[in-house]
Formats: C-alpha cells, structure tokens, sequence
C-alpha cells in the first residue's frame, strides 16, 4: 500500500521539529546530518512552509544523473540515492527545480529524502500533523 | 542464488555477484582502495586479495582479488588468512615506496605493522596511487577528459598532452572521489579550476552563488534534457520560491 507525505502548511507552526527529526534520523556515527526537509517562512503572517523532496514523476534529479544513483523504491514510491554510486557532481543539486537535492558540506555528500524507507522521521515528530504520512487509499476513501 | 562460505560461515549470494560485495555486506573490513560502486570493478590496488578453495580442489588454494571474483557454488573464503595477510603486507610496502607521504597509504600500512618501506622509495614522491578511479568516473560519465598515460614507474593520470581537456565540463567528480585529495582544484562559487583549465560557473541570479559550470549546465541541457532555466537559481532560491507559492495558495484559502 503506497502512501505520501502531505504537507499542508496551514497547520505548521514553524517550529522546525522536523528538520531535528530528520537530521537526527539520518544521523552518521550519532552526529547528526543536513536536514533533508526545510521550514521556509511562506510570505505572509504566521505561515510557515515545510519544503521536501516531492519524489517527482518525471524526476530532473535522476534524469540529471549521469550514473545512475537516484532511482525509485518501488515499496515507497521515494527517489533514493545510493550513498555509494554518488560521484557527487552536484548535477542533481544544481537540476532539482525545488531545491530539495542538497549538499552536506559537513559529511561531504549529496542528501535527498528517502521518506525513511517507509516511516519517515519528520512525519512522526511533527506536533501539529502539518507533516502527515497517509496512505493513498485512505485518502481516496476520504475524498 | 548460491551458497558459500566465508570465515566459516555460510553465507547466500546473487549469482554475478562479486566476492567483496558479499564480504563487505557481512561486515567484514577488507581494505579496497580503487573500489567504487559508480564503476566497474578495476583490480588495480589489489589489496582486497582473499584465499578461496573449495572441497573439491584437494587441498589446492587460490588467491584472487576479491573485487573482481564473482560468487561461485561450495566457494570457501578466508578474508585475513596468514598468507593473505602477508600479501597485504607485501603490497602495502611496495604502496609505501611509492607514495611515503600519502596519509592514506601511511595509516593503512601502519595497520598492517609497517612504518617504512624495505624497497628504495620514489624520489619525487606524490599522492597518486594510480587506482583509475578519476578515469573511470570520467568514462562512465561519458567525458573521457582524463587518463592514465606511459606505463611502468613513468604511470601517471593525465590530460591529453597535459593541456588543458578539451572534453572537460568541470564537474569535479575526478577530484572530489580521489580516495589520497591528489586531484586539486579551487571553487570560489563563482569560478572554479581544475586540470589547468579555468571556468565559469551558473550563478544563481538571486545569490551570485554557482554549483554547476555552464559546460555541464549546457551538457544536462542538450543530452538530459534539463531545462535551462532550472539552472538560473540555486538550491536555496528554489525553495524560497516553492515556499512562496505554496504559501501564496494556503494563505488564499485561509482567507475565504
């Protein structure tokens, strides 16, 4: 059962949770790793945006891609990048047109969200269910 | 599927498999040094050399490097074997002769017992262990802007005629993957240069800022069909306008 995360930046506080979670989720040796999802102030009072990887259909990342590194989970429907085929060309930063594929100067390699291979942190921690990891045929039943 | 043994214990593989995939994913720490997932396996630093036999064989054994040994049927390995170990040690002193101010080199040999070289080492020593992995990202990218040229000692990695690469776009994997930093450049984010050759990167109209060179902006553009002006802003400004407009419609909601 294929689920999505649905952001809906009317219930988010700006209180950055998220992006805690899912450095800490996506932690190396218990230090902690570049956020994959980022809370934007959203133009206009008291609304904050949490921007993360759409997992496009047509992915400029992958197309970018000159080896193959970011491909689908088809469990997940994420695009995921294999840590070690990436040669770090930046070409995916540089193609995404969301800004979502990002650069971990500190550990020195590209990040993108995986959605946690299912469970994803940022979902989980946030407080006002702005983040919110549904399943698609519960959606579809809801309307 | 096949079935073999490692260490002594039995262990299932993919048949096609290489025997390092399988050792590494067991958690074993084999030292590999020209080993990149990007790029087909080379065999060119030898270091992951493993014992294999099989019961079969009548006591005879085999040393291959790991790396490029696909998985067979009844195969048993021993990954830090006496004589394998010895053969490390070997190659390390030869590795140490040739690079003796490599980091890398130093710390590895120094695992395996060995602080100086028993061979005469190089004169003008450098920090290029001639593992091809520069080359062979270079290759598989589709560039061929590098390569190794002369044979023997006189070995080096190179451009054509060391001038400046023509095929060049900048994208720094050659650099940013050399396992000893022998491969250097510099990147103020608005220019970088690498190989002698100097270029222009895509600023971002909003931050001055660049990630990609316009060689290899206009490379995606024509052969990956990325369109141009996803290159115009960077990672940042993208998410700043995607906050904008999904802030714009949820704030257009709000109000109704």
């Amino acid at each position: 059962m294929q689920s999505r995360l649905v952001v809906n930046p009317s219930l988010c506080i700006g209180c950055r949770t998220c992006e805690l979670a899912c450095s800490f989720a996506h932690a190396i040796g218990g230090k902690p790793t570049l956020s994959r999802i980022h809370v934007h102030p959203g133009g206009h009072k008291d609304l904050f945006v949490p921007i993360v990887c759409l997992h496009c259909e047509d992915p400029a990342c992958a197309k970018a891609c000159l080896v193959d590194a970011i491909t689908r989970n088809e469990s997940t429907g994420a695009m995921e990048l294999d840590q070690s085929k990436c040669v770090k060309c930046m070409a995916c930063v540089a193609a995404c047109p969301f800004g979502c594929t990002l650069h971990d100067v500190q550990f020195r390699q590209i990040v993108k969200c995986d959605l946690c291979g299912g469970d994803p942190a940022c979902a989980k921690f946030c407080p006002t269910k702005a983040l919110d990891y549904r399943s698609i045929a519960l959606m579809r039943t809801a309307g | 599927m096949v079935s073999l043994t490692i260490n002594g214990k039995v262990v299932q593989a993919e048949s096609g498999e290489m025997l390092l995939t399988v050792i590494r994913r067991l958690g074993i720490d084999v030292p590999a040094l020209c080993q990149h997932d990007a790029v087909e396996p080379y065999g060119a630093c030898r270091l992951c050399m493993v014992e294999i036999t099989k019961e079969s064989w009548n006591g005879w054994k085999n040393y291959v490097t790991s790396c490029l040994y696909p998985v067979e049927q009844d195969l048993i390995v021993q990954t830090h074997s006496e004589q394998v170990i010895e053969l490390r040690r070997t190659l390390l002193d030869l590795m140490l002769a040739r690079n003796p101010q490599t980091p890398l080199i130093q710390r590895l040999a120094a695992e395996h017992g060995i602080t100086k070289t028993s061979y005469t080492e190089v004169v003008e020593p450098d920090d290029c262990i001639l593992c091809g992995i520069c080359t062979r990202i270079c290759d598989a990218m589709g560039f061929h802007a590098i390569s190794s040229v002369n044979r023997g000692h006189g070995k080096e990695i190179a451009p054509p005629l060391h001038q400046p690469p023509q095929d060049c776009v900048g994208c720094l994997a050659c650099a940013l993957n050399c396992p000893t930093g022998f491969i250097r450049y510099t990147d103020d984010g608005r220019t970088r240069r690498i190989w002698d050759r100097t270029f222009d990167l895509v600023t971002c109209e909003k931050t001055g800022q660049g990630r990609v060179t316009r060689e290899f902006a206009a490379f995606l553009t024509e052969h990956r069909g990325i369109p141009e002006e996803y290159f115009r802003v960077n990672d940042e400004s993208h998410r700043k306008e995607l906050a904008q407009t999904m802030g714009d419609i949820t704030n257009s909601t709000r109000e109704e």
